[in-house]
């Protein structure tokens, strides 16, 4: 078992009136990818942020290292770096941009070597990109040069908020793919915020799911969000746009979220007896992808607008016959729901 | 029509011979300003800089004051110095009534509201992802500020820019406290004055031509600082 890199203790932040992260206890292996997926406002830049040492947490301890830590401890600052989803460039050539933080830490010996293969990590020619102006970059490679410019510091930790959303898919793929190689190099920790799912999926060792500032559960949950309406057998139900409901033990308000394991989901391409008394939900296979830690499968199908998620066993997808594209039920029982 | 046209063929014939008087009103007018600038920047830069990234009680109202005090007359301001400088005033004894010392003083004031507002709005529009960004990469509190300070450049410069035009083309601090003593306090500007007003346009408009010649670079270089700054 790896040493653990953080460890966070009691924390909750604020901004204001609004609680954005309450955490009661996690803990990050070093050398490990983690993900954090939840939908927009669910804290997971906050707690990245925190993190990176550039907030400090309203209440509880963060550990790094096994040393408690200040957001003004520079020290730490150094060991860990994030790259936002829309990075800032200094008003720099790209050579100045990425060589900044090692001239800020006085590490000028190797300097100009170094920018170059930061560059051609991220997939930029260093001849045609080191001497460009900030301006003379479109969006995808300002943000590899953003990128580049935390790889050539040989980060102990590497946050990224979600890196790849505002970039096509050319530049997603050099950045997903330059990130992995930092863990390869350096055994650098790596802690991402995506909303790519599969990608999160096929990397990470762990994935933590945030909704309104809480961790509720790690590995790809399935969160299904309200309103929900009683029903008079004691059942709650959210209605679909499509007339059909979904069915789940009594929700304790109208707004509560439902949470339900993808191993407790399965995936069928017709309705038998049994999963008819479940619910069953008609939609359509929008993914596959193989777990890295199970070595399952994950089957992604958009039911409306909702996304489920399935943890199905290689045969049980090749008998099922289970491709994207092809219209699949979503079959799980009212009781495998719990709350948030 | 003639009278004008005989005044620009004597400002080149003024200009040309290198006349002594004409040029001794550039050269003052270059001291002086050089003066009031290097005092306007070294004092402005900084309060300017702290007055946009700091965060104080009343800050507004301090914003509200250095904007008013952009739309000083000059003539306030040099009613104000010759108030200070004169024999009577608290600073008579140091003797600097029509002197350059007194120009600058006044010119000074002038530029620095200048300097300071334009530094602040600078400094207040730099990208809030600036401080995440530094931080993260590691820098340290006085690698921060230097770097905001870089960042910040192109509208530190077009501050000091535009204070330097004001300067240029004023008038009245430099007739009130300056007297205009030919050779001594004599500026651009209040040599045109004083030479349209005995009919000798051929200096005025000699003057006036360098005056603007010198107005002219410095804008152009302005226009070049804000077009890089869009970026």
């Amino acid at each position: 078992m790896n040493q653990s890199i953080y460890e966070l203790r009691g924390i909750k932040h604020c901004y204001g009136d609004l609680v954005a992260l309450g955490i009661e206890g996690i803990s990050i292996s070093s050398g490990t990818i983690t993900g954090l997926v939840g939908p927009n406002g669910s804290g997971k830049s906050t707690l990245l942020r925190l993190l990176s040492f550039l907030e400090k947490p309203s209440q509880g301890e963060i550990y790094f290292r096994g040393n408690r830590i200040e957001s003004s401890t520079l020290s730490a600052r150094l060991q860990v770096t994030l790259l936002n989803q829309e990075p800032y460039l200094l008003k720099r050539s790209v050579m100045e941009n990425i060589a900044y933080g090692l001239k800020v830490r006085g590490k000028n010996q190797g300097c100009e070597g170094r920018v170059q293969e930061a560059l051609s990590w991220v997939g930029l020619p260093p001849r045609e990109f080191a001497h460009r102006q900030w301006y003379e970059l479109s969006g995808g490679e300002a943000q590899r040069v953003a990128l580049a410019s935390r790889l050539v510091l040989g980060p102990r930790v590497l946050l990224l908020d979600e890196p790849t959303s505002s970039v096509d898919a050319t530049s997603a793929t050099l950045i997903k793919e330059a990130s992995l190689r930092a863990r390869e190099q350096w055994g650098t920790t790596l802690l991402i915020a995506s909303h790519d799912w599969s990608w999160l999926n096929e990397v990470c060792d762990e994935v933590l799911h945030l909704f309104r500032g809480n961790i509720i559960g790690s590995g790809m949950g399935n969160a299904i969000f309200g309103p929900w309406s009683n029903r008079s057998d004691g059942f709650s139900e959210r209605r679909l746009a499509s007339g059909k409901a979904i069915v789940v033990t009594a929700a304790p308000n109208e707004e509560s979220v439902a949470v339900i394991n993808p191993g407790s989901v399965s995936i069928h391409t017709d309705t038998s007896t049994e999963e008819v008394q479940k619910n069953a939900l008609l939609g359509t296979i929008s993914a596959l992808a193989l777990q890295k830690r199970s070595g399952k499968v994950l089957v992604t199908v958009a039911v409306d607008s909702i996304y489920f998620h399935a943890e199905l066993s290689d045969n049980e997808v090749r008998d099922r016959m289970l491709f994207p594209g092809r219209h699949a039920w979503v079959c799980f029982h009212p009781r495998d729901i719990s709350w948030v | 029509m003639n009278y004008i046209l005989e005044g620009l063929i004597k400002a080149f014939q003024l200009l040309v011979r290198g006349d002594p008087e004409t040029f001794s009103a550039i050269r003052v007018t270059l001291q002086v300003s050089t003066y009031s600038m290097v005092a306007s920047l070294c004092l402005g830069l900084p309060l300017g800089f702290l007055l946009g990234y700091s965060n104080f009680p009343h800050k507004k109202m301090v914003r509200t004051l250095v904007d008013t005090l952009l739309s000083l007359p000059t003539v306030l301001i040099g009613l104000i110095v010759y108030a200070f400088v004169s024999y009577r005033g608290p600073l008579g004894e140091l003797g600097l009534l029509f002197t350059l010392p007194a120009i600058a003083v006044g010119q000074t004031i002038l530029a620095l509201p200048i300097v300071v507002a334009l530094a602040a709005t600078a400094v207040e529009s730099l990208d809030q992802r600036l401080h995440t960004t530094l931080l993260t990469l590691g820098a340290n509190r006085r690698q921060f500020l230097l770097t905001n300070l870089w960042e910040a450049r192109f509208g530190l410069l077009a501050a000091g820019v535009t204070a330097y035009g004001r300067v240029l083309t004023e008038v009245g601090i430099s007739m009130m406290v300056g007297g205009n003593i030919k050779w001594h306090t004599r500026t651009i500007t209040t040599a045109v004055a004083l030479e349209t007003g005995k009919g000798q346009f051929g200096m005025g408009i000699a003057l006036g031509l360098v005056l603007m010649v010198i107005a002219f670079t410095v804008n152009l270089s302005l226009f070049f600082l804000r077009r890089r700054t869009r970026h």
